[in-house]
């Protein structure tokens, strides 16, 4: 009995010595961390380091370095990964110039990786009602008419690109293509979408667009921030029932009197729609 | 040799296996941290970065803010150590003198 005693304090003393070991190890003094790489950072200072790079970047214009300094921060994407957070401070802060500043680096990696494919328009399934009265009041034109309404949007430029997408700072003046409302059922929100394209019909990143509504102050908005859906695209998550205008400030153009459509259905039943609008350049 | 010797030595042998098992084989994993963690190559690029901008945009205040992220005693400090190991891993001119130019604009400052 004395014996067996003996031997379970022995068990727990080995244990309690274990435990008051690891407690002091893990919790009371635990292995300082210096030398540190990058994307062990916390999530704020990755945007913080995302942001400094971009600046450099602006600054000395050597891509090569912008896009080894972003491998350290171990984003799958890093124009992506610039993208997004350029969205997520025009949305919390409304920090445009730094949102512009990531949005840059995120264009010019997007040009450098090689052309995207520009987004092509969705298929449209019925018209919008609007479209289909006013074309059923003043006869449309010959061209509509020949087409079924479901397949009536307008294909954008469809020339395959050849050269490589200017840089958007050098681009000349946007012309607008076509400022049109579709109807589009699987988008699921009512969307301004802008696709920017250049003469080649090749997506152009980083072009700045302003929104506004009323006399409510502008909003900025950049093309190219959702690399996914092509370069050259943007959008805004219109509201219905107002009526919206868009400026491409570099170029002078404004575009005028957008509003979300309404639109039914092949089953007549009626839901919200929204714009479509293509820029391009003149050449 | 009495049981409570004994119990000690066992205890301080748990002890010793629990330290080396969570500072050694299993230490605490960070994922989470601060710019002043970085290895010194890192921090000094970071600095180098600052000083580009530095040097294109001249706006000192946005750099001291960036530096003081670092968070180092002092700003300067922070050029200071990027400027030596600047020199010790042979950066290019054009990069030393960028950090140089920085470290003397705060040297005024101070």
């Amino acid at each position: 009995m004395e014996q067996n005693r003996g031997n379970w304090y022995l068990l727990t003393g080995l244990i309690l010595g274990l435990a008051l070991g690891l407690i002091y190890a893990w919790v009371i003094s635990p292995v300082t961390e210096v030398d540190t790489h990058p994307n062990l950072l916390r999530d704020d200072y990755k945007d913080i380091y995302r942001s400094i790079i971009s600046h450099a970047y602006q600054a000395n214009t050597n891509l090569p370095r912008a896009k080894a300094r972003l491998d350290l921060i171990g984003d799958d994407d890093p124009a992506l990964a610039l993208a997004a957070q350029a969205q997520r401070f025009l949305a919390e802060n409304g920090d445009t110039e730094m949102a512009k500043v990531l949005a840059n680096l995120s264009a010019s990696l997007q040009i450098a990786a090689g052309p995207a494919a520009t987004p092509v328009p969705p298929t449209v399934t019925t018209m919008p009602e609007d479209e289909n009265n006013s074309s059923s009041n003043n006869g449309g034109n010959s061209e509509n008419d020949d087409q079924d309404s479901a397949s009536s949007t307008r294909e954008p430029t469809s020339e395959v690109p050849t050269s490589p997408t200017p840089s958007p700072t050098s681009s000349p003046p946007f012309i607008l293509q076509d400022s049109s409302p579709i109807c589009d059922p699987t988008l699921g929100e009512t969307l301004i979408q802008i696709i920017a394209t250049d003469g080649s019909g090749e997506g152009v990143p980083g072009i700045t667009l302003e929104i506004a509504l009323g006399t409510n102050p502008n909003e900025v908005f950049y093309t190219g921030l959702k690399p996914e859906l092509g370069l050259g695209y943007a959008d805004y998550l219109a509201e219905p029932g107002l009526t919206y205008q868009i400026e491409v400030p570099d170029s002078g153009l404004v575009i005028s009197d957008i509003e979300v459509p309404t639109c039914k259905t092949e089953t007549e039943d009626s839901y919200w729609g929204s714009w479509e609008i293509y820029i391009t350049h003149p050449n | 040799m009495s049981r409570w010797t004994l119990f000690l030595l066992i205890l301080l042998l748990g002890l010793g296996l629990g330290l080396v098992y969570g500072w050694v084989i299993n230490p605490v994993s960070y994922q989470d941290t601060t710019l002043n963690s970085l290895r010194v190559d890192y921090k000094t690029d970071y600095t180098l970065m600052v000083a580009e901008v530095y040097h294109q945009e001249g706006d000192l205040d946005w750099a001291l803010n960036r530096l003081i992220l670092l968070e180092d005693r002092n700003p300067l400090i922070s050029v200071e150590n990027a400027l030596k190991f600047a020199s010790q891993a042979e950066y290019t001119l054009p990069d030393m003198f960028l950090l140089r130019d920085l470290h003397n604009a705060l040297k005024e400052l101070d």
